[in-house]
């Protein structure tokens, strides 16, 4: 259970790590889908019950199926952060292409000096 | 009971704007805007909307309680202002920017009247997203630079807001905000995990609305987009981001005394109010007096009871307005003179002197003016609970003061003056604007009775969770 937590840890490590660290900013916005991933593994992994049950009611389960079924609002919550990540980097790389036409560079250092 | 109307109507008007690609278009934004605003306005306290028929706590709820409906009354007034200013501001692809501007209200409201947490986070990223666009807008160095740092940090804090979230609906096993206000309140005393998503939502929230150590971004994007957006951002996007912040801590029942809160607001005060004197560009030092003016709110929610609740809320509404002003009446002298850098902008133009003079005034609170009210009931507050609070508002009003009449003496006193002509449909926002602060400065009881029904609902937790749930 806690090798899930583990995993969230270091993809967030990474993307934090690629968002702080790294001068290219392609890797900046690469870094911000990983953040967004282990997000979403976290987010996931709270629907989880050991052996759990699928969340479809029949005659055979419904005595029992409320105790022990998985959550099945956090796959949910995922799908629509998912498509929320898919359009902010879609923003991220539209205003990349557009920094590069101005400046032929990919380098933050060269982004924070564009003002000129 | 249809609380969805006015998302409806401005998401209607973004994709009229969109599908009619006509520049005419400023229009349709207008109507949405004012329809929106105005049936804000008829709708009543106390009101919950369920989503397609599923009773809460199971499916999306939206709660309008008197606080929210003060926030979204607040946030259409201030755009119905802008979409008027900018008729004749923006010229080339204003079909895009009348779309932005209608998501971003949409936005606005949906954060302000939802009752479900993750409802929240999804409208918030709707005006982040809107609001990246915006920044953009100009396509050129400026606006670029601005919209990609932005855009950084703002996801940056997206995914820790829903990494707060997530953990609550784990802790709590519900995304209902009256929900896991009633699971909360049976605790005694908060065990550490939920003050650890407490400060994760919390810190999200604070680089949302600018506050210390995360007000990076704002003059950045602010430099580089049009004015009236400018406006929007000073005046709404940091009152947007204080509320669901104030939200939240309502939600764990932890309106009261706070001196992390209290610190914060002092550091803002200063940080921003040194830097804006420091600048030598026009729209930077505005942007970081709007930082430093948010900064006095969250000193005065930092104290927390009825009266000092009530003066953030009453500086909420007239910094909406005096930054509003300051912005379209600043923005229209560099709109004309073609510069943003202080000492190169000089004009002559009596209405905007005036129009300007009077939100200076009100921005340093000058009694008659609005800004003024509020300030006085924050030094009162302040004054109940450290009078050394009191010498450090004081102090940075010396500071408000410096800074806005170096801004004012280059631009209206300087000796060569460029006499201008500004269009009449950016005169009527600012006449208006400028009627509220000086309305509002002579006869300020209405507002104060208008914040302080609405921070009344901050106090009433049991109230909430029974209209929610029953």
């Amino acid at each position: 259970m806690y090798i899930v937590y583990l995993f969230v840890a270091a993809l967030m490590g990474i993307g934090i790590y690629a968002v702080v660290m790294k001068d290219n900013i392609l890797k900046k916005v690469i870094g911000l889908g990983i953040i967004g991933h282990g997000v979403h593994v976290l987010l996931v992994n709270i629907g989880h019950v050991e052996g759990g049950l699928i969340p479809i009611i029949t005659s055979e389960n419904i005595a029992y199926l409320g105790m022990h079924s998985v959550d099945p609002i956090p796959q949910a919550l995922v799908l629509t952060s998912i498509v929320i990540d898919f359009g902010i980097t879609v923003l991220a790389l539209s205003i990349i292409v557009m920094i590069y036409k101005h400046i032929h560079s990919l380098s933050s250092k060269d982004v924070g000096k564009m003002k000129g | 009971m249809l609380i969805v109307i006015p998302i409806a109507i401005l998401l209607m008007g973004a994709l009229f704007t969109l599908a009619f690609r006509n520049d005419k278009i400023g229009i349709t934004a207008l109507i949405a805007s004012f329809i929106s605003l105005i049936y804000v306005f008829w709708s009543e306290a106390g009101a919950v909307f369920a989503f397609s028929g599923w009773e809460p706590p199971f499916g999306i709820v939206w709660v309008l309680d008197s606080f929210s409906i003060f926030m979204s009354l607040l946030v259409m007034g201030i755009t119905s202002l802008i979409v008027i200013y900018s008729v004749r501001y923006i010229k080339k692809r204003s079909h895009r920017y009348y779309a932005l501007i209608c998501l971003i209200s949409m936005g606005m409201i949906g954060v302000s009247l939802t009752g479900d947490i993750f409802n929240m986070y999804v409208f918030f990223e709707i005006l982040s997203i809107a609001s990246y666009g915006l920044v953009a807008f100009f396509s050129d160095r400026h606006a670029l630079e601005g919209a990609f740092k932005y855009l950084i940090m703002g996801s940056f804090a997206s995914s820790f807001i829903l990494i707060g979230i997530a953990l609550l609906y784990g802790l709590t096993g519900t995304l209902n905000m009256a929900d896991i206000a009633s699971n909360v309140s049976v605790m005694s005393h908060l065990p550490p995990i939920y003050m650890a998503t407490l400060g994760i939502i919390i810190g999200g929230f604070c680089l949302k609305a600018a506050i210390f150590p995360f007000h990076a971004w704002k003059p950045d994007a602010i430099e580089g987009t049009p004015s009236p957006i400018g406006a929007l951002f000073a005046a709404t996007s940091s009152a947007i981001g204080l509320y669901c912040i104030m939200r939240v801590l309502f939600l764990f029942g932890l309106i009261q005394l706070n001196w992390i809160l209290i610190a914060i607001g002092v550091i803002t005060m200063f940080v921003g109010a040194f830097l804006a004197f420091m600048q030598k560009n026009i729209t930077r030092l505005l942007a970081y007096s709007s930082i430093s003016q948010v900064g006095y709110i969250v000193v005065a929610y930092g104290i927390g009871n009825l009266p000092a609740i009530t003066a953030g809320t009453y500086q909420i509404l007239n910094n909406a307005l005096i930054e509003a002003l300051l912005f379209m009446a600043f923005g229209a002298a560099i709109h004309v003179a073609g510069s943003e850098i202080l000492g190169k902008v000089s004009v002559k133009n009596d209405f905007l002197l005036i129009s300007c003079l009077i939100g200076i005034l009100a921005l340093i609170g000058i009694p008659l003016t609005n800004g003024f009210v509020s300030k006085w009931l924050i030094y009162m507050v302040t004054w109940t609970v450290n009078p050394i609070l009191t010498v450090l508002t004081l102090v940075i009003t010396g500071f408000t003061m410096a800074y806005s009449l170096k801004l004012f003496s280059s631009v209206f006193l300087s000796p060569d003056k460029k006499t201008i002509d500004i269009p009449m449909s950016m005169k009527i926002p600012i006449i208006i604007a400028v009627v509220f602060c000086i309305m509002m400065g002579i006869l300020p009881q209405g507002g104060y009775v208008v914040s302080e029904i609405a921070s009344k609902a901050l106090f009433e937790l049991p109230k909430y969770i029974g209209l929610v749930l029953g």
